[in-house]
């Protein structure tokens, strides 16, 4: 089982709410290291939870609708307390809650953005988000080093 | 008006469903329910952008219309090409989508039994709303949570190990599918399916001991008489891949059987209603609106003379002993659901141990040697139906899908009623009234942005409306 579990999520057909999305595809493709599980999906659904579970670190890779265009952030996210809403998706906080609470674990989690300006329907990105892409995917590679030590992926 | 005062009560949006919607509940003077809608607002139009496409590019295209569902709209679309194709697939190929569609059902089922209705079926309907939840369950009873999970995983583990991907897997393709099963993942599959039939086997058994619970429900959560619709194998088995349509009424007696999918337009209406995006398909020989029916779960048990796995095929017989008709009360989709996920792990397990299974000659090619293809599956929902029409060229000039969840639009807006006039008796909404409208809706498990091919989340909304147009009351639950 991997040590860093990747999840970028977003939906690739609404330019940068793919953001999340597109940077675990050029991870996925350019990571050798078993330890390093990365999993492009739409959004987070409660089977992850399972996959949560066994990992010591989670990356959540997403866009953002609250920063400005291109701007990155990165955050520790901790499991929710109490009972978090569910529809058929997940929060990055209420997928820890119910790893948390189905598996008994607790693993560190970041949850890693990137501001979007378009949210519509079309495929490509807006310049500032593709521009922060290259920041997004350094940092993750700095927080899989401190799990596993050096990590060589290219990209 | 004629006097008499009308006040209209809208649910919006509709929350735990896939896509979204709003309901409107119009009340007359004594505060009673009179009429209720069920509005789709949202539309994508995939019949549109699909013109002047290649027809070989229709099945990932298709596949995109919904993100639970992609194999079910890969599969029509697929078998719509193979139409135009005018070619046979090889036998593997068949079974191998066949496999691909049951653990579909089986994912499908999955999130919406335990991850959707589970709340209401476990906490009951006047369960606080902030705890009738997926986290509701997993406090009240674990096991039931995980069960769900681990259901929910393999069978997107099965569509992983056969197309490659997830979400949005392309390989079933016109002519077949684009890789055979290796042994690896046979034996993989193979592995899992013990422990996934005692699960599904466990939650049935629990199913059925609740249902008593819920007596209420079941007399008025969408309990009338109307056809029910779906595909069957010539011996009248139960399928979701091939067969002729069938329909019995609500006696249970056959009114027509095997019906040629590609013949739907001659026996299939659509009409459009100005209320909603949301197509109303219905009977052409029993007009509009009293050729209502109904598709998916409860349908197919209701079509199906038996599902040819044993233990299915013990727990349809149950099923059918519910009514001496066919089984009218909606709440019994959640039943049903159930029995499927039991019979495809079970035919998903026959479908493996065939000695054909690894053949590598899983593909037919040719050109398109027809400019009119229809391509028809069961989806977890319902009946599926995709409908296209190419030029010379093999470019798409016409398209049209009919969705499971229209299939049952209809029947969706008289089950609302019928739970609004029983349950929804003043001006302003309690949390059960709300959750039981909510829930007759879930129990047809609607996936409406593959209905309207719509984007985006889908809350829901409830409005109070009195006959001059005044909000009275408003509720609205955020995702």
């Amino acid at each position: 089982m991997a040590r860093v579990l990747i999840l970028g999520y977003g939906n690739p057909l609404r330019c940068d709410d793919g953001v999340g999305w597109h940077a675990a595809v050029q991870l996925f493709r350019t990571n050798a290291r078993p330890e390093v599980e990365v999993l492009p999906c739409r959004q987070l659904t409660p089977e992850l939870a399972e996959l949560v579970s066994h990992a010591e670190t989670v990356l959540f890779l997403d866009g953002s609708h609250e920063s400005q265009a291109g701007e990155f952030r990165c955050e520790e996210v901790r499991a929710l307390e109490g009972n978090p809403a569910f529809t058929h998706h997940l929060s990055p906080g209420s997928l820890l809650a119910m790893a948390r609470d189905l598996y008994g674990v607790f693993p560190r989690a970041w949850l890693l953005t990137v501001g979007g300006q378009s949210f519509e329907v079309g495929e490509k990105m807006s310049p500032e988000v593709e521009g922060a892409l290259s920041t997004l995917k350094a940092r993750v590679r700095e927080l899989i080093a401190e799990v596993i030590g050096d990590y060589a992926a290219a990209g | 008006m004629n006097g008499v005062e009308q006040r209209t009560i809208t649910i919006d949006p509709v929350t735990r469903i896939e896509g979204h919607a709003k309901i409107t509940l119009q009340l007359n003077e004594q505060g009673q329910v009179d009429d209720a809608h069920l509005h789709v607002t949202q539309f994508r139009g995939f019949e549109k952008f699909s013109e002047g496409r290649p027809f070989s590019e229709m099945p990932a295209l298709m596949a995109r219309i919904c993100g639970i569902c992609p194999v079910s709209h890969l599969m029509a679309s697929a078998k719509a090409c193979d139409a135009l194709l005018a070619v046979r697939i090889p036998p593997t190929a068949d079974k191998l989508r066949r496999i691909f569609g049951l653990a579909q059902v089986v994912q499908s089922h999955a999130l919406s039994f335990f991850h959707l209705s589970a709340p209401d079926l476990l906490l009951g309907m006047d369960a606080d709303p902030k705890k009738s939840n997926l986290f509701g369950v997993l406090e009240v009873n674990r096991e039931l949570a995980r069960d769900g999970i681990r259901l929910r995983q393999f069978g997107q583990q099965v569509i992983e190990r056969l197309g490659g991907k997830r979400i949005h897997p392309a390989w079933v393709v016109p002519g077949g599918v684009s890789e055979p099963l290796t042994e690896l993942n046979r034996d993989a599959i193979l592995a899992g399916i013990p422990e996934l039939v005692v699960i599904a086997d466990r939650t049935l058994q629990w199913f059925k001991g609740i249902m008593e619970n819920f007596r209420l429900e079941i007399a008025s959560f969408g309990n009338f008489p109307t056809l029910f619709l779906g595909i069957v194998k010539r011996d009248g088995g139960l399928t979701f891949y091939d067969g002729g349509i069938r329909i019995v009424n609500a006696a249970g007696d056959v009114v027509a059987s095997g019906l040629d999918p590609a013949t739907y337009g001659e026996f299939l209406g659509e009409k459009v209603e100005p209320w909603s995006y949301l197509k109303s398909p219905y009977y052409m020989p029993t007009g509009y609106p009293g050729g209502i029916y109904r598709v998916g779960p409860l349908a197919r048990m209701n079509v199906a003379d038996r599902c040819g796995t044993p233990k299915a095929d013990q727990e349809l017989a149950e099923f059918h002993e519910l009514q001496r008709t066919a089984v009218l009360s909606s709440f019994h989709y959640h039943h049903a659901r159930l029995i499927e996920i039991l019979y495809c792990l079970e035919r998903m397990e026959q479908l493996l141990n065939d000695p054909e299974i690894l053949s590598k000659h899983v593909r037919a090619v040719a050109q398109a040697n027809a400019f009119e293809g229809v391509g028809c599956c069961e989806a977890p929902r319902g009946t599926l139906i995709h409908h296209y029409k190419i030029d010379e060229s093999g470019l798409i000039r016409w398209v049209n899908l009919i969705i499971a969840t229209g299939h049952n639009s209809l029947a969706m807006n008289r089950a609302i009623l019928q739970v609004a006039k029983h349950f929804v008796r003043s001006e302003h909404l309690t949390p059960g009234m709300l959750n039981r409208v909510e829930a007759v809706i879930r129990a047809y498990d609607p996936c409406l942005s593959c209905s309207t091919h719509a984007v985006g989340e889908m809350p829901l909304r409830i409005q109070l409306i009195d006959a001059s147009g005044n909000l009275k009351d408003e509720v609205c639950r955020p995702l």
